[in-house]
């Protein structure tokens, strides 16, 4: 997903969930500021490393793909952006090295979503805004598994776009090309992706970037046959995911705002969201790269208030000037304790699951702190906060 | 290209323009170390491929490629290594045809390159079609085996000058969101 879902869908969202203006704008900052938080901007604010929850380009590029490398791409990928579905999930006669990269294939309403959205509660604005931005993700990049893996992320040639007409559904090839500089040509279905390399681990193989930007667009829908589905053709329904992503942020949010007392998954607020439905749908069928003036139009009719543009830069004064022991209450602190939070507690259900691929999970109540000190920022939150550990 | 893939390429290419320098130093020892060395690269490279598919690509869609491709590289390793008993001639004619064939499957990238729209078709066409060329200028002078080496050796210097030219290209990624 985009920055037009990220922060002007979510503000939305969270209008219609009951926060405030100036509430549902920190929620949106923080959902689309997953997408900005790189190891090179947190060493530009002396932050901790550890609370990466992406990497740019030159940070791929130049990414180890030896174990540790690997761990650390997982780590982040499989945490924020593609979440896995199903942690124990079985496929018949495979290798372990093989099954372990297949359940983590990213997918809505897991039991790791149930836990995140729960992990936020009762947390910072920052928190609810991280865990919206990773509940989106599992709609928009769900069939991708958020670690280098040619044998899951794979694609052919086997690519359609699905229209609707006056006569019903009809199909047109989709083209790739890697050309990066050349806009997605939407009218001839032309669209970006990345090389094909036989190496496993390759970068070219992270996430979804052999179907191009083609999950990230709420207008289309598409076939293909995904590396790991033995030939089984999928629809993917980008409108209708959408849509549902939509609505399930508004129950998450009502939920972490005390509204409602528990989360379920696959339960969505469609009758909140219903008297919105036809405007939300127009937006998201329509074809174009970029929505963001859409929702923003949309976000201000509803709330009555003006969304300011997004600007990466907006906490960072705030950052710099506070005291060491007054950064974690800043906007950009308790997003960077709310990314540790999910990053550790994902690695940890990943590590418990007999999976390696993330790296090893120190378990706090029976072993102390140990490992990557950065982490040790949650055990002081916790203590200041009066919590308990575990 | 991670930093270890391009460190490893400049290894593979500073190996390749030494042993291209001993086998013009010693033409007819540094023709069979060539060939030797060539056997070994294709035979590991080939096991790898199989290991792989039979662990992992096996489940994957369109994972037939990488066996056929292992097979491929493993029989030509083997063969390569069958041929040091040969007379020079025959050996240099099989480097030749070997190099062919690499040349025509750079072609053949650099033209679908081309037809995916990316920047690198320029480099992968005129790399296989100089090799190609080079092919060509050792059947012409066969007979004479030291020409041959020459020609093949300054084939291989060129390559292995444009692997460490494309271990410094930037390579683009699609940014995920």
């Amino acid at each position: 997903m985009n920055i037009d879902f990220h922060y002007y869908a979510t503000y939305l969202a969270a209008i219609i969930a009951g926060y405030s203006h100036e509430e549902s704008s920190e929620i949106a900052y923080s959902a689309q500021f997953v997408d900005c938080c790189t190891r090179t901007f947190l060493t530009s604010i002396k932050a901790p490393l550890s609370a990466a929850t992406t990497q740019s380009q030159v940070e791929l590029i130049n990414a180890h793909t030896d174990l540790l490398g690997l761990q650390d791409i997982t780590r982040i990928w499989s945490s924020f952006h593609f979440l896995p579905q199903d942690l124990y999930a079985e496929k018949k006669w495979c290798t372990r090295g093989y099954r372990n990269k297949y359940r983590l294939i990213c997918g809505p309403n897991g039991d790791l979503l149930a836990e995140t959205v729960k992990h936020a509660k009762g947390k910072s604005l920052e928190s609810v805004g991280l865990a919206m931005h990773v509940l989106a993700d599992t709609w928009a990049h769900r069939n991708f598994a958020g670690t280098p893996s040619l044998v899951i992320n794979n694609t052919d040639y086997y690519f359609y776009e699905i229209f609707s007409g006056d006569a019903g559904e009809f199909e047109k090839k989709i083209t790739f090309r890697h050309s990066t500089s050349t806009p997605d040509d939407l009218n001839r279905s032309i669209y970006t992706n990345s090389l094909f390399q036989t190496s496993e681990n390759s970068i070219m193989n992270l996430g979804h970037g052999r179907a191009g930007h083609l999950p990230d667009y709420s207008f289309i829908k598409y076939k293909y046959l995904p590396a790991w589905g033995d030939f089984t053709e999928i629809v993917k329904d980008n409108p209708s995911d959408y849509y549902h992503a939509f609505c399930q942020m508004v129950y998450a949010m009502r939920y972490l705002r005390g509204n409602i007392s528990s989360f379920d998954k696959d339960t969505y607020d469609f009758e909140i969201v219903s008297p919105y439905e036809a405007q939300i749908k127009e937006i998201i069928n329509k074809r174009q790269i970029d929505s963001c003036a859409d929702w923003k139009a949309l976000g201000e009719k509803i709330s009555g208030n003006i969304i300011d543009d997004f600007d990466v830069y907006r906490y960072e004064d705030e950052y710099l000037a506070a005291r060491k022991e007054a950064k974690d209450n800043t906007v950009l602190g308790r997003f960077f304790v709310a990314a540790l939070r999910q990053k550790s507690m994902v690695t940890n259900k990943i590590y418990k699951s007999g999976n390696m691929l993330a790296g090893f999970s120190a378990d706090f109540a029976e072993k102390g702190f140990v490992g990557i000190k950065d982490f040790k920022k949650l055990v002081d939150v916790a203590t200041s906060r009066g919590e308990k550990h575990d | 290209m991670t930093r270890m893939q391009k460190i490893r390429s400049i290894f593979v290419a500073i190996v390749t323009i030494l042993a291209s320098i001993y086998m013009i130093v010693e033409p007819d020892d540094g023709l069979i170390t060539m060939a030797l060395i060539l056997s070994i690269a294709l035979v590991t490279m080939g096991l790898k491929y199989l290991i792989y598919y039979f662990t992992m690509a096996r489940h994957m869609v369109g994972g037939k490629g990488i066996l056929f491709y292992g097979l491929i590289v493993f029989n030509f390793g083997l063969f390569t290594l069958s041929l040091s008993n040969i007379p020079k001639l025959y050996l240099v004619l099989y480097l030749v045809v070997i190099n062919g064939f690499s040349a025509a499957v750079t072609i053949l990238r650099g033209l679908n390159a081309k037809k995916m729209h990316s920047a690198s078709w320029r480099l992968s066409i005129s790399h296989g079609i100089l090799n190609l060329a080079l092919a060509f200028f050792c059947i012409i002078f066969v007979r004479s085996t030291s020409v041959v080496v020459y020609v093949y050796c300054f084939g291989l210097i060129y390559s292995s000058i444009i692997r460490i030219i494309s271990a410094f290209r930037k390579t683009a990624v699609v940014y995920i969101q």
